[in-house]
């Protein structure tokens, strides 16, 4: 111990710096690579309980595909963009880790009788986050009312009165929306 | 006869010299009309309207809004998700016409309202006949003063419930009813109804059951198929006659709807209107102005 306390007789300072520096951009790169590869639909879906279910259902939507090619992908709804919010959703996602080693979702049928167990986590979730991700592209600023159809255009007008956000009107719009929801659920 | 088809081509179509019982009908082409589009509605009582986990606008409903503030200009797209079968409809019809556009118009004068429906016969599904008699019913209702719960906000919903007859698993004996019934209270809704095969005009109301008369207010009801066009024409008396007639009052407004059970159709299966508010001499969706 008492060696990692004295100064290096050995190195130079400007050695032990710059392979310090070195390590820390390999360490932080090689994290950074990781985090990002974990943050893609190919990722999402290389495992089968997130394909055959939700990712076939997200394909049929507007997210997906629509009249201006734009589209969101799992993480743009799901992950958010700004380095501590990721983080922290990133340490709590590692629970999932878990899931798929019991195999908690394995089957359509496990994964139905858990879907709305599932969709209440994530739209509290994103409530909590006034739907910061839904805000990453949408915004009621940049949103024209008269442009909208009638009732979408009452609706808005309602939610901007009413301090609402995205995801209290907006479940389902992405995947189906789970058997047994209540009218809880809807407000 | 020729002489009236040409004057129904520009525009004017012109009672006199019909020999109808419409002497004192108004000169419908003077009379403005309001377009209002029929839909077929499915499964939608008043229960699942008002239900936030089926229906997005069961919390614009609790604020007040009335389902046209919403769906007025959609009609006919939620009659073609509702028909197809995409949406709350368990039994769809090969063929149904998904929503009807009808012209509707109004006017009174001292004793009487007049109201005129006119529609393009929509093509037949060929599905079996609900109603063998009637190839086509049209009805309309009438509130007053929101006596009867949301009647100032969902017009015929207010009747329409998840136990009526012809709804999923109801009883083939409950027919339409409101909340909280009582004639002498005036929360009900006054019924009229023509027949096209009887021919014949029905003055009911809608209370605690649904009855196809005891009304004294209908003093005709005639209806005629023009190649592909229906024209229906309703004169009731402004004053209330029998039991379950609504008064009526120059500067007033009233809850209003109306339905079309076309291709023979029963029960459920109409098409329907939003609730909507007819004026007399009053600022409305319809207005009835004195002629």
């Amino acid at each position: 111990m008492a060696r990692l306390r004295r100064p290096s007789t050995k190195y130079s300072l400007g050695g032990l710096l710059s392979v310090g520096i070195l390590l820390g951009v390999l360490f932080w790169g090689g994290f950074n690579t990781v985090l990002e590869a974990t943050n893609t639909e190919t990722f999402c879906i290389s495992c089968h309980e997130m394909e055959e279910n939700v990712y076939q259902e997200y394909k049929e939507t507007i997210h997906y595909n629509n009249r201006t090619g734009v589209r969101a992908t799992c993480p743009d709804c799901h992950v958010p963009k700004e380095w501590t919010h990721k983080m922290i959703r990133k340490v709590q996602a590692s629970r999932e880790v878990w899931g798929k080693l019991t195999g908690s979702i394995s089957t359509p049928e496990k994964f139905e009788a858990k879907r709305l167990t599932l969709a209440r986590s994530e739209w509290a979730r994103m409530k909590a986050a006034d739907s910061r991700e839904c805000r990453n592209c949408h915004g009621f600023e940049s949103m024209d009312p008269e442009k909208q159809k009638q009732r979408a255009r009452k609706q808005h007008e309602m939610a901007i009165e009413d301090k609402m956000t995205c995801i209290d009107c907006h479940k389902g719009i992405a995947h189906h929306k789970p058997e047994g929801m209540t009218d809880e659920d809807e407000e | 006869m020729k002489k009236t088809m040409i004057a129904a081509a520009v525009g004017t179509v012109l009672a006199l010299g019909t020999g109808s019982a419409l002497a004192a009908a108004p000169d419908w082409g003077k009379v403005e009309a309001k377009d209002i589009t029929l839909f077929y509605p499915g499964v939608s009582p008043l229960e699942w309207i008002q239900k936030g986990s089926a229906h997005g606008g069961a919390r614009a409903l609790k604020k007040g809004e009335t389902c046209a503030d919403c769906h007025h200009e959609e009609t006919s797209d939620m009659g073609k998700k509702i028909a197809s079968g995409q949406k709350i409809e368990p039994s769809p019809i090969a063929g149904k016409a998904a929503f009807i556009p009808v012209k509707v118009q109004a006017a009174h004068d001292a004793d009487n309202l007049y109201l005129r429906f006119s529609w393009k016969q929509p093509a037949a599904s060929g599905a079996a006949k609900m109603d063998d008699k009637n190839p086509v019913k049209i009805a309309f209702m009438l509130e007053s003063g929101g006596k009867v719960e949301l009647a100032d906000q969902a017009g015929c919903w207010a009747t329409c419930h998840t136990d009526s007859r012809t709804m999923p698993d109801a009883a083939d004996t409950k027919t339409k009813y409101v909340k909280g019934a009582s004639l002498a209270e005036g929360k009900f809704y006054d019924l009229y109804q023509w027949r096209s095969g009887e021919k014949k005009g029905f003055d009911g109301h809608v209370a605690d059951t649904r009855v196809m008369e005891g009304g004294s207010a209908l003093v005709s009801a005639e209806g005629k198929q023009d190649g592909d066009t229906w024209t229906v024409v309703f004169t009731r008396k402004l004053a209330a006659g029998g039991q379950g007639d609504v008064a009526l009052e120059a500067g007033k407004t009233y809850n209003f709807g109306f339905a079309i059970h076309d291709d023979s159709a029963a029960g459920r299966f109409h098409h329907v209107s939003l609730g909507y508010k007819l004026g007399i001499d009053a600022k409305a969706d319809i207005t009835a102005a004195k002629q």
